[in-house]
């Protein structure tokens, strides 16, 4: 994760609004500089820092909030917005990773369980019939493997990278609208960090 | 989500170091009183607003950090970590799982069994992390954190919690 750049300048004992916005200005400007990066969307890193830094600047509005005159709902609700959207991104980065070591615990399950059976089937005495030791073989064999748990993993996975492109091309959607509407320069603004 | 508690006091003229005080120690208590839910268990939710009451405390102290002595707001604020960290394990479990759980209705019968080994490994992890965040508060209520936090801020900020009272949100 991207550690938050520090904030020079800033005094204590002056009051909040002034100090406010000179760290503001920082998390804003930390934003734009994932702007080049996030339209590539094999960028998991930038996209993951991105909504660290929406994460940062919509907790700061919310903690500044009073200090402005200016209602900062609206840009608020922008943020929380893109941050909502580049966390579902997250959310399907990190799931995925985790339902294929699913599958791979599924399979070293498997392989412990079937050398249980066997070893198990050595020790104990099999039937004469030696249609009947087959049928007994495969019951115990079928009971031993957790194929049946693969398919559904194989689904869940199909769904969150399905899900991914359409989420990702929701937040490029939405970032391109952001930029069209010139939100940067309106929130700086409302901040007094730019005079319009 | 449980609606942030109003931050007595504040104002927009406020000193930015007094602001610390105010919000930090409301934001603290915020998440405090879900500490009883939370340990309960009965209601996944108690967990959730603390775990969100614990990432806006974070964020409150991030934005003030330059009120406090560094070395000290660096332990301070690693306990806070904690305690996010904390309940963000048991809470990414509980979403997970109803997630998974909803998922349920509409997966064919082949695609069942799989979604339902995977939950019942994840409640597994999750019974694991309620002992976490058992032992964690036993520790901090050991340590007598929260007394020792309050004061901290108190000496910093010049803001006492008792004076503070900080209030939870009107019920609807």
């Amino acid at each position: 994760m991207a550690k938050p750049r520090p904030v020079r300048g800033i005094q204590p004992s002056r009051r909040l609004r002034p100090n406010a916005r000179k760290i503001l200005a920082v998390r804003i400007d930390e934003i734009y500089q994932y702007d080049g990066l996030v339209g590539d969307p094999r960028n998991i890193t930038e996209l993951h820092d991105m909504r660290i830094a929406f994460k940062r600047l919509r907790y700061l509005l919310e903690i500044f909030g009073e200090a402005f005159t200016q209602d900062l709902g609206p840009f608020l609700d922008e943020v929380k917005r893109l941050q909502d959207l580049l966390g579902d991104i997250h959310d399907c980065d990190v799931q995925v990773p985790m339902l294929v070591a699913h599958l791979a615990w599924l399979e070293e399950q498997e392989s412990q369980s079937v050398a249980a059976m066997l070893i198990r089937g050595q020790r104990a005495s099999s039937p004469d019939n030696s249609d009947v030791a087959l049928a007994q073989f495969r019951s115990r064999l079928n009971a031993a493997r957790r194929a049946d748990e693969r398919p559904g993993i194989h689904t869940l996975i199909a769904q969150r990278r399905s899900a991914r492109i359409a989420l990702y091309e929701q937040f490029t959607t939405q970032w391109r609208r952001l930029k069209y509407e010139r939100f940067r320069h309106r929130l700086e603004t409302a901040l007094g960090i730019v005079t319009s | 989500m449980a609606q942030p508690w109003t931050v007595n006091g504040l104002t927009p003229d406020a000193v930015f170091r007094s602001a610390a005080g105010r919000i930090i120690l409301t934001r603290w208590r915020e998440m405090m009183s879900y500490q009883d839910g939370t340990l309960a268990g009965a209601d996944i939710e108690e967990l959730h607003a603390m775990r969100v009451s614990s990432r806006r405390l974070r964020a409150a102290m991030d934005a003030f950090a330059d009120a406090f002595p560094p070395r000290e707001f660096r332990r301070y604020l690693r306990e806070v970590k904690r305690i996010t960290d904390t309940l963000g394990d048991a809470r990414d479990l509980d979403v997970t799982i109803a997630h998974l759980d909803a998922l349920l209705v509409d997966l064919t019968p082949i695609d069942r069994p799989g979604v339902i080994g995977l939950m019942s490994r994840y409640q597994a992890r999750r019974e694991i992390e309620t002992t976490h965040i058992a032992s964690l508060f036993a520790q901090l209520e050991n340590d007598g954190f929260s007394t020792q936090f309050e004061k901290w801020i108190a000496k910093h900020t010049g803001v006492k919690v008792t004076k503070l009272r900080p209030a939870p949100p009107e019920m609807p």
